[in-house]
């Protein structure tokens, strides 16, 4: 007896099946493109840094950062970046820069902190200086941005 | 508490309030059924992002929360065979008291969701799996339990959990050391 | 007790007992290493005429090693020809002419409570001659001389010129004896370090490779589970007749020692874990809000 039918999709046919994309909206552009946008952040980022604006270099980090499948490469260069400046930020400076994030940024350092902890190699990320943004975040934004960071379809 | 094990409790701590916002819900697949979502995983709307807290790679906690329950796993530290030993010994000797453990698991997580890319945060399976114990937290517990006395017990069993597998660990090589000094000293003529 | 006792408590208790007030029984009983012993008086009319029996695993390699010399030596007339059916060693006591009560009673039981520690100190004593031998003689090596004591386990022991080396093979059956194992057999390694047992015998151990003494042997056992331990005696330990029975007595001990003080660990343990979950337990019980008692009422 013929038994494929058993491995037809039937939730294709079923109008009131979930779809991912119905979840959230799409990042509105492409793999290269959003890759292209966090390498030229990563420059700007460095200059930034050098100058010692770390709360201009956290806001481009943040603004726009590339969420969605299909985009792997971008977010974790756009990690990388983030990290390099959470790792060259003294503890003592860190509320004063968080203050002055803007709540949609906050909430997007609170999931790249999540995505940092969740990384199974570490290499660069340390997880004292991670847990140490992570407190001092908290303290200011408050569970809600936890809250946000866990109910936000789009991944960073 | 020591000072170092601080922000990686007061992490999960802030994490696992934010987590305990749970309200009834009855199964959308099957009808007249409630049951926690996060074990069944079966619409992918009602489960949230999980996440993960991480001391460093042997010591991290995942929060998975979803609508009406939460499962939190916690991978304890084991430096050496005798730790792990101890660990494996204490955490099955309470995973068997579980029903008196009301939010315990009867078995650690093997793997956490796997979400497909891009609905869920997608969790590295190799930071998915390993962990020592688990605890699924559920409506029910939220509507009897106070919550903030929940977080504190199981901060608590994280504190002590660590404290009382070394002083084990102690205790057996103080008796060991005892043991083999009165063996060898009856040897002395 | 941190110490084991050599001789069998059951004999030294029942054979006093008896022995102020002589009355008929047939018990049997057992010691460590899979030992069984029965004690009876065969004629229930005669309940001073008794009989102690002992059953022994390894009793044809003991023979080799001389047991009976030994056991003639310690128990002289009291050792039977013929064993009873079942047993290996079977002695006759008649407590008629034991020796009154006081320390002269108390030694004569106690050397009969030592039947099985006498019994297996014919390989050492054996030993501790060949070296003399040896010594003499100025070179050469003994005979390597097996133990089969238990199912899985052996003791070694063999003579050479300066020395006595004693290896004992153990198994481990859980991991977690084999961990805990591990970490007392280390103990035994350091603590001669210290300075006040600089004078006790070498202890070395491995775990699976068996110790080049025995590494011919066909049939070694060489899973994770299995230990040896090996003992290096020296003259000291046993050129006075003395301390000779001491060092046999207190090394034969040594694989039961061993294993009961891995239980002990894990008794203890256990109790611990016990403690700290009640404990969790209380801590959980905070979160629980009171259920409002409701006081149900018939119409009465």
């Amino acid at each position: 007896m013929d038994v494929n039918f058993r491995k037809i999709d039937i939730d294709q046919y079923d109008e009131d099946a979930l779809l991912d994309s119905e979840l959230y909206e799409a990042d509105p552009r492409d793999p290269a493109q959003a890759l292209n946008e966090v390498k030229q952040k990563a420059a700007a980022v460095r200059s930034s840094l050098s100058k010692g604006d770390v709360v201009g270099a956290l806001t481009l980090v943040l603004e726009d950062a590339p969420y969605g499948p299909n985009v792997e490469e971008a977010k974790n260069l756009n990690l990388q970046t983030l990290v390099s400046i959470l790792n060259s930020t003294k503890a003592t400076e860190i509320p004063g820069v968080v203050k002055a994030l803007s709540t949609d940024a906050q909430d997007t350092l609170m999931k790249y902190l999540y995505k940092g902890m969740a990384l199974p190699g570490w290499g660069d990320v340390s997880g004292s200086v991670l847990l140490g943004w992570h407190e001092k975040l908290t303290e200011i934004a408050g569970t809600g941005c936890i809250v946000r960071a866990m109910t936000d379809r789009r991944i960073v | 508490m020591s000072n170092v094990l601080r922000p990686y409790l007061a992490a999960v701590r802030s994490t696992l309030t934010a987590a305990l916002t749970l309200e009834d819900f009855s199964s959308q697949v099957v009808e007249r059924h409630n049951k926690p979502e996060v074990e069944v995983g079966a619409s992918k709307e009602v489960l949230l992002n999980p996440l993960i807290i991480s001391r460093n790679e042997n010591e991290r906690v995942l929060i998975e929360p979803s609508i009406n329950s939460i499962r939190l796993s916690i991978k304890i530290k084991q430096a050496d065979e005798i730790e792990r030993i101890l660990c494996h010994k204490f955490t099955r000797f309470m995973m068997q008291r579980a029903e008196n453990f009301v939010v315990l698991r009867r078995k650690p997580v093997k793997v956490g969701i796997q979400p497909s890319p891009g609905v869920l945060r997608f969790i590295d399976p190799r930071v998915a799996q390993g962990y020592d114990i688990s605890f699924l937290i559920t409506n029910n517990h939220t509507d009897t339990m106070l919550k903030h006395k929940i977080v504190d017990f199981i901060i608590q069993f994280m504190e002590e959990v660590d404290k009382e597998i070394s002083e084990m660990k102690l205790s057996l090589n103080a008796r060991a050391r005892v043991v083999a000094e009165s063996y060898l000293t009856a040897f002395n003529v | 007790m941190i110490l084991l006792e050599p001789h069998n408590h059951i004999i030294q208790t029942t054979l006093a007992e008896k022995a102020s007030q002589p009355s008929a029984l047939d018990v049997q009983f057992v010691d460590f290493d899979g030992v069984r012993f029965r004690l009876t008086t065969p004629d229930r009319k005669v309940p001073t005429a008794l009989v102690l029996s002992m059953s022994i695993r390894c009793w044809d390699e003991l023979v080799r090693y001389g047991v009976n010399d030994i056991l003639k030596r310690e128990y002289g007339a009291a050792l039977r020809a013929e064993p009873e059916f079942g047993y290996n060693v079977t002695l006759d006591v008649n407590l008629e002419q034991i020796p009154p009560e006081g320390d002269e009673r108390d030694a004569y039981i106690k050397s009969l409570a030592l039947l099985k520690r006498n019994a297996l100190a014919a390989p050492f004593e054996l030993g501790f001659q060949t070296q003399k031998q040896l010594e003499a003689a100025g070179s050469g090596q003994g005979e390597l001389m097996a133990l089969h004591y238990r199912d899985e386990e052996v003791i070694y022991v063999q003579a050479s010129s300066d020395r006595v080396t004693v290896i004992f093979s153990t198994m481990f059956r859980e991991e977690t004896d084999r961990v805990f194992g591990k970490v007392f057999l280390q103990e035994f390694v350091d603590a001669r370090r210290l300075p006040t047992i600089q004078s006790a015998p070498q202890v070395l151990y491995t775990t699976r490779e068996p110790p080049l003494e025995i590494r011919h042997l066909q049939g070694l056992n060489d899973s994770e589970d299995v230990g040896y331990v090996t003992f290096v005696l020296f003259p000291r330990h046993f050129a006075k007749a003395d301390v000779a029975n001491s060092t046999i007595t207190h090394i034969q001990l040594f694989r039961d020692y061993l294993h009961y003080h891995i239980k002990c660990s894990k008794a203890y343990m256990h109790s611990r874990m016990r403690y700290r979950v009640s404990e969790f337990q209380k801590v959980l019980n905070r979160a629980k809000t009171e259920a409002a008692v409701v006081d149900r009422k018939t119409v009465s």
